[in-house]
């Protein structure tokens, strides 16, 4: 039996010919900036995937090298494995850390996904819930279909200004969930208060406030993507006051509350250049701190870890900003996991992840909870919304795996801001340190 | 492929002038002789409206000849003057043309001043074809009918998704026709009469001239109503910690449906098929009753569209509170019992009506 | 396969409000959106297409305002789009908007041949009616299905007819339905395409066949309001855009008693 296997495998006596179409080839190298020739097929990537820590040894391996080998040999579903990993990458880049030809292998994904929306020899592997996410873009102006004139309903009681370039020196750029999520939402509450807190002149575009695109890209939709960024532009650069080509004397700077809002701005809005700096909002936080703009007089005693958001870490190279910021406040005793920077799991909501289903035993996030429980951590810190849905939803999962109700002092997932918030206003809240963020930052309506 | 002429508009013009129309009428709805809860409820607002015109309840029968009967007798113990009947084999299930020729037929001969509908699946469609058949008005999903001081049915409805309300009138044209979502309006209780044979009248119609045009191949009817559609959905997450008894109690009380967070799918505890939220079911229900969800955004996409949205949730910090009308801070199973308590003594045709076999 | 796709543009539902001076609806701040069951109507078309080869065409009566949303139909695939617009078509209720579009099929069949098919959105968002597609299949004397979840190419060729799969309450039948015919397409069937921003481009500049009134060769007196048989006596906003957000307190039983309260005033709403 066993040599019969081994036979089989040696000599796919049953596979047909594979014919390399030369248009196809060039439409792969076209959609990925040719990078999808660089790889020499070691498969390093696949063997450092997230997706091989979660998939047991009975299920299908996710294996990133041939699904660019399938890319090299043209994509047609012939060469294309049905359980490819196009769609299941969190585009969390920890392949591209390790690989030998620095080949930029989310910048390959995507183009590929954009391949998929576009030739009909691989629509059919776009998942049909994206298209949806994508109406709600275009009619709703958010990715969570939520209504436009709602936007702005999360901070009806917090008096904040609209955008001023005359008066302002930063533009708080809220974002699509932590406008909308109900969870999220404390996060940017949090900010409001800090960045209040240490005086900071800013503003935010209320219901005007656009979908940066951020879903658009990471589906590969490169077309709508461009038409955003093209609308988003144009208004942005109205809101600045100045006019296409002309900057101003100091360029403003974007607070975002996502890593993934401030990477789309950063790394794709070249028209903004001069006009705008974005910068994560931990990055500022950090800025405010250094210019002593922002101190943290009161000790909060806090065993904290922390999980770089892939975006912002691997994405941006930013590790340090958030460590600055939990460094500031006194008592916070930040203790790493095996696991951290350049070599951080993903949170598994990446990619598009969001608006996908993933089975249970399928999600990092499960894996990432268990690494920061043994830190012994009481808060796992982490600075980006989609990460905290994913570890709350993965704590809430390993907590009732038993049978037994969720411990009430378990570790809580907080982000960066709301331990600022927490520094600041810890007084002020019903119970310090162990509550909840929602239940604490309720505290400061 | 097509027919060498394409169809043209066929104008008919009036059934009959409003002057010469009297009588409030209700079609009741039935499959396989089981009346439609929504039919019964229109014969006790159907009953009210006569009396305030001080003109005859008429309850029209259409079905199998074996199946009309049942629900002939059901009519008039709920309170109908006259019970007409068709049974027909041609009106065995539900098809457009059959019922819209029936229909058709009788409301000329016997010119009823208004005409209800249940605002089913087979009620819409029904409808929708008869008013212009009648070339008539006709109101959609009524949420009170009310009589002006001409007279006039006055159908109260909501537009927009429920943001704008509006009163409409149909004066120039006969019958006055409205449709009414179930559950609007409460059942009367049925009463035993003595001479409710007597009111129940068989009539013909012609429907061997018209030519079937739409052929039903076959027909399935579950149990269940299915989560899109239903009035309440009663949502459990991970506060159930399994236990979805009261749940269902209350979904079955409030004729409603189960469903469930994205959190409860995963642990087993119920069928994918009943997830809501993002990746799983969007539910439009008047009321979405969120028991033990904390609330994230991955859930309230889901509920989003839900007329009223109740919480019930022990931990007073859950961000679902934020997205809910009514919230109450407490353990689901200390909350639901009095609850379920109140609901049944206090709407005993809910619990207890008859149910259609699955 | 001709197919001919009735469409809309409806104004986000939880947008529109009350001008409390004039009493009229006020959609002024509202975006628009294409009605959310028409998405369904068009991607059943699509897809038809897609296996059994063909046309789309779009159909709507509105105002200039709906060609946008024409246009946007033309970039997620159709092949042509025709719009009804004639300020007599105003103030329509659903017996004038049939008979409206009914003609309007008319004169398509009439200029660019016959159509075998009608598919609409179940109902629109604003009006909630759900009236037009059987109303339609009326004015037109043709057969209709309603609430249609899927749709298979029937005998093809040989015998003009389609196979559907039709939602009912607690389940669902398979009709077998001559063609030509109107069918309404149920909400949720499928998940509509995103537009293709390539068609988009050439969707801008693409035309859009606007006919108005005697266009289509209508009866003044059976369009717009002259044409209507219902008459909005009054509207008022019945507008509760944001939750109510109020917590109950006190002892379980009171508590029940509220809530019993709340959730049969809200099923009676």
């Amino acid at each position: 039996m066993a040599t019969e296997t081994r036979e089989t495998r040696a000599m796919p006596e049953t596979r047909e010919p594979i014919t390399l179409d030369d248009a196809r080839w060039q439409k792969v190298l076209d959609a990925t900036g040719g990078w999808a020739a660089a790889c020499y097929q070691c498969g390093v990537c696949s063997g450092v995937c997230p997706w091989g820590r979660v998939r047991g040894p009975d299920a299908p391996p996710v294996s990133v090298r041939h699904m660019v080998r399938s890319a090299q040999l043209g994509l047609g579903a012939d060469v294309m494995p049905a359980d490819a990993p196009l769609w299941l990458c969190t585009t969390c880049r920890l392949c591209e850390v390790r690989c030998p030809r620095g080949v930029p292998v989310t910048d390959v994904v995507l183009g590929l996904r954009e391949l998929a929306w576009k030739e009909p020899w691989l629509q059919e592997r776009v998942p049909p819930a994206l298209a949806g996410v994508l109406w709600d873009v275009h009619f709703d102006g958010n990715p969570w279909g939520q209504p436009p004139s709602r936007r702005a309903a999360w901070a009806r009681d917090l008096g904040l200004a609209a955008f001023n370039p005359a008066a302002h020196e930063a533009l708080y750029y809220v974002g699509c969930t932590a406008a909308y999520d109900t969870r999220a939402q404390h996060v940017a509450r949090a900010l409001v208060n800090v960045l209040q807190t240490a005086g900071v002149a800013f503003g935010t575009l209320g219901e005007q406030e656009p979908c940066c695109g951020d879903a658009a890209h990471s589906f590969g939709h490169k077309g709508y993507f461009g038409e955003l960024i093209e609308t988003n532009t144009r208004l942005l650069l109205e809101k600045a006051g100045v006019s296409e080509g002309s900057k101003p004397e100091k360029p403003f700077t974007l607070v975002t509350t996502s890593p993934h809002c401030f990477d789309v701005f950063a790394n794709h809005y070249p028209r903004l250049a001069g006009v705008f700096r974005p910068l994560h909002y931990t990055q500022y936080l950090a800025e405010l701190i250094d210019s002593g703009r922002l101190t943290f007089p009161t000790p909060l005693p806090m065993r904290v870890t922390f999980h770089d958001p892939c975006v912002l870490g691997r994405g941006n190279g930013e590790y340090e900003a958030p460590r600055r910021v939990l460094a500031a406040i006194p008592g916070v005793d930040l203790v790493e996991m095996t696991e951290n920077r350049e070599g951080a799991l993903c949170c598994g909501g990446g990619g598009g992840r969001m608006w996908l289903e993933t089975p249970i035993e399928d999600r990092f996030g499960q894996v990432r909870v268990r690494q920061a429980d043994q830190t012994g951590a009481a808060v796992l810190a982490t600075a980006c919304p989609y990460c905290i849905s994913c570890l709350e939803d993965a704590i809430k999962i390993e907590a009732s795996k038993d049978g037994t109700p969720p411990d009430p002092d378990g570790m809580k997932v907080l982000d960066i801001a709301e331990v600022a918030w927490l520094a600041l206003f810890a007084d002020q809240a019903p119970a310090a340190g162990r509550e909840r963020a929602a239940r604490v930052s309720g505290g400061a309506r | 492929m097509t027919s060498a002429t394409p169809p043209t508009v066929v104008v008919r013009g009036p059934a009959y002038p409003p002057h010469e129309a009297a009588g409030i009428w209700v079609w009741v709805e039935q499959h396989d002789g089981v009346v439609e809860d929504v039919s019964r409820e229109l014969l006790g607002k159907g009953r009210d409206l006569a009396s305030r015109l001080a003109q005859p309840l008429v309850a029209v029968v259409l079905g199998a000849p074996q199946h009309a009967g049942v629900g002939a007798a059901d009519a008039a113990a709920l309170g109908a003057d006259e019970v007409l009947v068709v049974g027909h084999a041609a009106l065995a299930h539900y098809a457009t043309d059959p019922y819209t020729d029936a229909l058709d037929q009788l409301v000329r001969r016997r010119k009823p001043a208004i005409l209800l509908l249940g605002a089913t699946p087979d009620g819409r469609d029904l409808a929708g074809r008869l008013a212009v058949r009648l070339y008539t008005g006709l109101t959609a999903d009524c949420t009170d009918l009310t009589i002006g001081p001409s007279g006039l049915l006055e159908s109260h409805v909501v537009g927009f998704g429920g943001g704008i309300a509006a009163i409409i009138t149909c004066q120039r044209h006969a019958p006055q026709m409205a449709t009414v979502r179930p559950g609007v309006f409460p059942q009367p209780a049925a009463t035993v009469r003595s001479n409710a044979s007597e009111r129940i009248r068989p009539a013909s119609v012609d429907l061997d001239s018209a030519a079937e045009r739409v052929r039903v191949l076959e027909r399935q009817v579950h149990a269940e109503a299915g989560l899109t559609r239903a009035p309440v959905v009663v949502i459990g997450g991970a506060g159930t910690r399994g236990d979805f008894h009261l749940l269902e109690a209350l979904a079955e009380t409030l004729d409603g449906e189960v469903g469930a967070t994205r959190v409860a799918v995963d642990q087993g505890w119920i069928g994918r098929d009943r997830q809501i939220g993002q990746t799983g079911v969007v539910v439009r229900p008047k009321v979405a009753i969120a028991c033990g969800v904390s609330g994230a955004s991955q859930l309230t996409v889901g509920i989003s569209g839900a007329d009223t949205v109740i919480a019930i949730n022990s931990d007073a910090g859950a961000p679902l509170f934020d997205a809910a009308d009514y919230g109450v801070v407490g353990d689901l199973f200390r909350v639901l019992p009095p609850l379920l308590a109140e609901l049944r003594t206090d709407q005993p045709k809910a619990v207890t009506a008859e149910r259609r076999p699955a | 396969m001709r197919i001919v796709v009735c469409v809309k543009a409806v104004p986000k539902p939880e947008e529109v409000g009350m001008n409390p001076e004039t009493r009229t609806l006020d959609r002024s701040k509202a975006r628009s959106e294409i009605n959310p069951p028409d998405m369904h109507a068009l991607e059943m078309a699509f897809a038809l297409r897609d296996r059994v080869g063909g046309t789309v065409t779009l159909l709507s009566m509105g105002p200039p305002m709906f060609v946008p949303y024409l246009r946007l139909g033309l970039a997620m695939g159709a092949d042509d789009a025709y719009l009804l617009s004639d300020r007599a078509f105003g103030a329509a209720d659903t017996l004038a908007t049939s008979y409206t579009l009914a003609k309007g099929l008319e004169r398509i069949a009439a200029t660019a041949g016959p159509w075998d098919v009608v598919l609409c959105g179940e109902e629109s968002s604003d009006g909630a009616t759900a009236q037009v597609p059987p109303g339609i299949a009326e004015w037109l004397d043709i057969p209709q299905a309603t609430y249609v979840s899927e749709i298979a190419p029937g005998d093809g060729q040989t015998a003009p007819a389609i196979e559907v799969r039709r939602e009912i309450k607690g389940g669902e039948e398979r009709l077998r339905v001559p063609l030509p015919a109107v069918l309404s397409v149920a909400a949720g069937a499928n998940v509509p395409r995103f537009f293709d921003p390539d068609r988009r481009a050439i969707a801008e500049s693409a035309e859009v066949v606007v006919w108005d009134a005697a266009a289509v060769a209508a009866d003044p007196a059976l369009i717009g309001a002259a044409g209507s048989a219902t008459t909005v006596a009054a509207v008022e906003s019945a507008g509760r855009v944001e939750r109510r957000h109020e917590m109950l307190s006190g002892p379980p039983e009171e508590t029940a008693r509220t809530l019993a309260g709340v959730i049969r005033a809200a099923l009676s709403a």
